[in-house]
């Protein structure tokens, strides 16, 4: 059915998505602007200064280096697990089936305070120490169910019958794997790692929870939290901003373009 | 010396949880020979053909494939390539790499296997499409496509589930022939499953013909469309006249259940059979008309060119004595 907005509808759509879009388009002027203590509008003037001065600050490399790596952790174990788990949840059918395939996905559901006490309470009894190793063990949590469901929706689309198809073939099981299962689900893995990866990557509840005390424990986004406080160099925090956006938007956008011609998009089930 | 047959099951039976899918199976597939398996849906034929490709195994019972015991022997082992249903092409491969699969995962090299998959599309008559995806051709296309990529590994025996049941009817009929004449080529023993009598009995040398799991009857079309052994066979294949033992015995025969042929009636002057008719069908090649002869439904075939009594006009009907067949039910 065709539908022809009104234009008060249009007037508020416009309104709703400036509401959603203008800061960001704000975190990027600001990076631009000469008044470093306050963010002021309009900015009294633009320079490009900020970048070098970023590029030069020691204490924004290791927060960004500790960053990455969680997040390339976390991602690695998420494929790993979640590949795994999908495997089995699209393979078998059992008692109990659909109530486990809740608990997977239950912890990207669970608000992260919860996560977060509930990890900040459970670790110790493991003996472990708070360090970047428990800040993967939390955020795995999620990363994992991102996995799991870009997987899973792939393999209940796949037709189980080409798989039989191979064996009718003469492939075995390995085979099989190698040549039409992985194929098959390539797109959907790659596009979940790297949703997992810019979740990851800014994420900052179940940080602050499982991240160890001093320096070696600060993920790029809590040093950002840190620097609101200052007061000199505010410009800085925004350029950081900056590079955070493009290292988490540019894998949800390459993610999305991976699976759009398929019904499981990750945006549709972030 | 007798020869091997291509497939035999020697009381073969498959059940899951309380459904006896394919219950008490005897059966022979001689070597060379188009064999159709016929039945409704749930009649156990679909499973009898995965018995055979290995996807599924036998409660009780043997499988012998050219005088081998298959029992134990995987899918990927056995040397029977399926044409699946909704042809399960590969849909990441393009079409000459979903047919040189098999080759390739038995370890061909890549020139080798490319050249024989060339040619084998070239057989189906898809030469210039092998560079496409699945997603690119036609129902029809996907469909021979599915023959080639099994055609390929030189199987004893080519099994086919349904191969033609998602083309419309013109392409259907055209897809019969050609796979008719593939097999005559060949030489290759085919097996195929299907719920369309209709095709079955234009294709198959011969067919058994399911129902709940047991085989209902086995012979040559002729035999099976002429001569149907039970109520089930009689109903299913054509449209076969069943009469109740009280209207056989009425009309000459004894108290047992029969069928009838709708062109063996024949208008008359006189004649055992006398109603009002009730409706007709034009059929191109003639016309049916239904009457009711003692509470009984029965149709007639009047040939084109016969005069077509018209709806509610009263007519006599008379046939050949032979052309009553007897069934086996119990009366």
């Amino acid at each position: 059915m065709p539908f022809n907005a009104s234009r008060r509808l249009k007037v508020a759509a416009a309104a709703g998505l400036a509401f959603l879009h203008l800061p960001i388009v704000l975190i990027f002027l600001y990076a631009f602007t000469t008044e470093e203590r306050s963010f002021a509008f309009p900015p009294p003037g633009l320079t490009a200064q900020w970048f070098a001065v970023a590029w030069a600050r020691s204490d924004i490399w290791p927060p960004l280096i500790l960053s990455l790596q969680v997040a390339c952790v976390s991602t690695g174990v998420a494929l790993i697990l979640g590949t795994l788990i999908s495997a089995a949840m699209a393979g078998a059918k059992f008692w109990g089936r659909e109530s486990l395939s809740l608990l997977v996905v239950l912890p990207i559901a669970l608000p992260g305070v919860v996560t977060g006490i509930a990890l900040r309470s459970a670790i110790p009894m493991l003996h472990l120490d708070f360090s970047w190793i428990t800040i993967v063990l939390g955020h795995a949590t999620f990363c994992i169910v991102i996995v799991y469901n870009n997987a899973v929706a792939r393999l209940r689309r796949l037709s189980g019958a080409i798989l039989e198809a191979s064996a009718d073939l003469g492939a075995n099981a390995f085979q099989t794997f190698r040549h039409v299962l992985l194929p098959n689900l390539g797109t959907a893995l790659l596009a979940g790692g790297m949703l997992a990866f810019a979740l990851s990557f800014d994420e900052v509840i179940v940080t602050t929870f499982t991240a160890g005390t001093g320096a070696a424990s600060k993920t790029l986004p809590i040093w950002m939290l840190d620097e609101l406080i200052r007061p000199r160099q505010r410009p800085v925090t925004n350029v950081v901003a900056i590079v955070v956006f493009a290292t988490t938007f540019l894998p949800i956008l390459a993610a999305y373009y991976l699976t759009r011609d398929t019904s499981d998009s990750p945006i549709a089930s972030k | 010396m007798p020869q091997t047959p291509a497939v035999t099951f020697c009381a073969v039976t498959r059940h899951f949880g309380p459904v006896k899918a394919v219950d008490g199976v005897d059966l022979t597939v001689a070597e060379g020979a188009f064999f159709a398996m016929l039945g409704p849906s749930g009649s156990g034929k679909t499973t009898c053909l995965r018995l055979i490709s290995g996807f599924e195994r036998p409660d009780h019972g043997a499988i012998h494939i050219f005088g081998q015991d298959v029992s134990a022997v995987p899918p990927h082992l056995r040397n029977v390539n399926t044409v699946f249903q909704d042809y399960a092409l590969f849909p990441h491969l393009s079409v000459r790499d979903n047919v040189a699969y098999g080759l390739m995962v038995k370890g061909m090299g890549k020139a080798h296997r490319l050249a024989k998959a060339e040619a084998m599309l070239d057989l189906v008559k898809l030469a210039d499409y092998g560079a496409r995806k699945p997603a690119q051709l036609s129902g029809g296309q996907r469909q021979r496509v599915a023959l080639a990529r099994a055609l390929v590994n030189e199987p004893k025996v080519l099994l086919l589930d349904e191969p033609l049941g998602a083309l419309d009817l013109k392409l259907r009929e055209a897809m019969q022939d050609e796979l008719k004449a593939l097999q005559r080529r060949l030489g290759l023993t085919f097996i195929f499953v299907t719920h369309d009598q209709g095709e079955a009995l234009s294709m198959a040398d011969s067919l058994a013909v399911f129902d709940k799991g047991k085989i209902a009857q086995i012979g040559t079309p002729a035999q099976i469309y002429t001569q149907p052994a039970t109520r089930f066979v009689a109903d299913f294949v054509g449209s076969s006249n069943l009469l109740p033992p009280a209207l056989t015995l009425a009309l000459g025969g004894p108290a047992q259940w029969a069928s009838l042929r709708p062109e063996a009636l024949r208008l008359a002057d006189t004649g055992p059979i006398s109603g009002v008719v009730q409706s007709q069908r034009y059929l191109g090649t003639g016309t049916r008309i239904n009457l009711t002869l003692n509470g009984t439904d029965l149709a007639a075939f009047v040939p084109a060119g016969s005069p077509v009594p018209a709806e509610g006009s009263q007519v006599t009907l008379t046939f050949a004595p032979e052309a009553l067949h007897l069934l086996g039910d119990a009366p």
